[in-house]
């Protein structure tokens, strides 16, 4: 057990390395990887935290840029992953101030697509489909209305995985912060999911 | 139960399902959320909202992934170009400086020698050398510094741009 994940630190350590080594040589092969295996997920963080996919796909590019110049910057001693999504959150933030000053709560522009990414519903009958379809639809509205603040912290402790303490890192607040948003975040949405039971 | 037991459960469930708890902290949560229906309430809502945000999908399309591959590349080039440049100029710089300083002494004394077979001031002489010392350095960074940069959005991704619409049309 202990072995196994010394094995793993040392495969990750070796990896997370390699990146960083590869980002210093700006080595197209290693950029062109790096592209391929986080397109989703940084195009994911991206579209929560600009509530745009057409938005979210300047910035992907925009961030990929950021990488490639800030390449030199990554030690190799945090997990890649963590380091990226820093990126792009400094690159959503940067976007968010140019267009609103006064707040980055409320920059939704109207006139853009309200539904930026396709909820895919999960169920293996019609009716099941239909059901987590509008489920889908009302959790979506819900995370649309969450202020951005938490929205952000929700998205990176559940689709990235992150921990409580990369998270206070990457958006730059105290940890006691990211457990009160988390916490906040998730009542908040509570009756959405819980919509069909209240 | 006190404030203290929320917290406790509260931060237990926050980490839980990521970062992991020890054995010891998991019965304890087990028999706390039996107890309290606040932290049952909570620990609900956290499962909910995790399966439902990860049942949200977003893909890249393959033509964002290869304009993006396109773009990084075209920058990756842009920012070697401009390295080799600045090493250019730094060996320039240092071989200029090298020379500047080995020679120094021998156009001293030649404008000396001129100043004295012309029967030039002194006066006139000093800044003289000192100008003719400088002149090649004075040029060159004037021509440099007005030389336009090549810059990222007007040379290789407009041309790479055109390349694609055109290829599009």
């Amino acid at each position: 057990m202990v072995a196994a994940a010394f094995s793993t630190l040392i495969t990750m350590e070796t990896e997370e390395s390699q990146i960083a080594t590869g980002l210093r040589r700006r080595d197209p092969d290693v950029l062109d990887a790096l592209i391929e295996q986080y397109q989703h997920r940084l195009l994911r963080y991206l579209a929560h935290m600009t509530g745009n996919r057409a938005t979210a796909e300047d910035l992907f590019q925009e961030t990929w840029i950021r990488v490639l110049e800030k390449g030199h910057q990554y030690d190799g001693k945090s997990r890649f992953a963590t380091w990226l999504m820093t990126i792009a959150h400094n690159v959503a933030i940067d976007h968010l101030r140019k267009r609103s000053p006064a707040s980055l709560d409320q920059m939704r522009d109207p006139e853009e697509d309200i539904a930026p990414f396709e909820p895919v519903a999960v169920g293996p009958s019609p009716f099941d489909q239909v059901s987590a379809s509008e489920d889908m639809v009302r959790i979506q509205a819900a995370l649309d209305d969450l202020p951005r603040i938490f929205r952000e912290v929700l998205v990176l402790r559940f689709q990235e995985q992150l921990k409580l303490e990369e998270i206070a890192k990457l958006v730059g607040i105290p940890l006691a912060t990211v457990k009160t948003r988390l916490y906040r975040g998730v009542m908040a949405l509570r009756p959405a999911f819980m919509g069909g039971a209240q | 139960m006190n404030g203290n037991g929320h917290d406790r459960a509260i931060d237990l469930l926050s980490r839980r399902d990521v970062e992991g708890i020890a054995d010891d902290d998991s019965r304890w949560l087990e028999m706390h959320l039996q107890e309290c229906e606040e932290c049952a309430s909570f620990d609900r809502a956290l499962s909910g909202a995790e399966n439902a945000l990860r049942s949200f999908t977003v893909m890249a399309s393959a033509s964002l992934v290869e304009s993006t591959r396109a773009r990084v590349h075209a920058r990756a080039q842009e920012l070697r170009d401009h390295e080799a440049r600045m090493v250019l100029i730094g060996v320039s710089f240092c071989l200029g400086a090298i020379t500047s300083t080995l020679t120094a002494w021998v156009w001293w004394k030649f404008g000396g020698w001129i100043a004295q077979w012309l029967g030039l001031p002194s006066g006139v002489v000093e800044p003289g050398v000192l100008l003719f010392w400088l002149l090649p350095a004075v040029v060159v960074a004037v021509l440099m510094a007005t030389r336009p940069p090549a810059t990222f959005e007007g040379s290789l991704v407009q041309r790479f741009m055109k390349d694609r619409l055109r290829g599009m049309q």
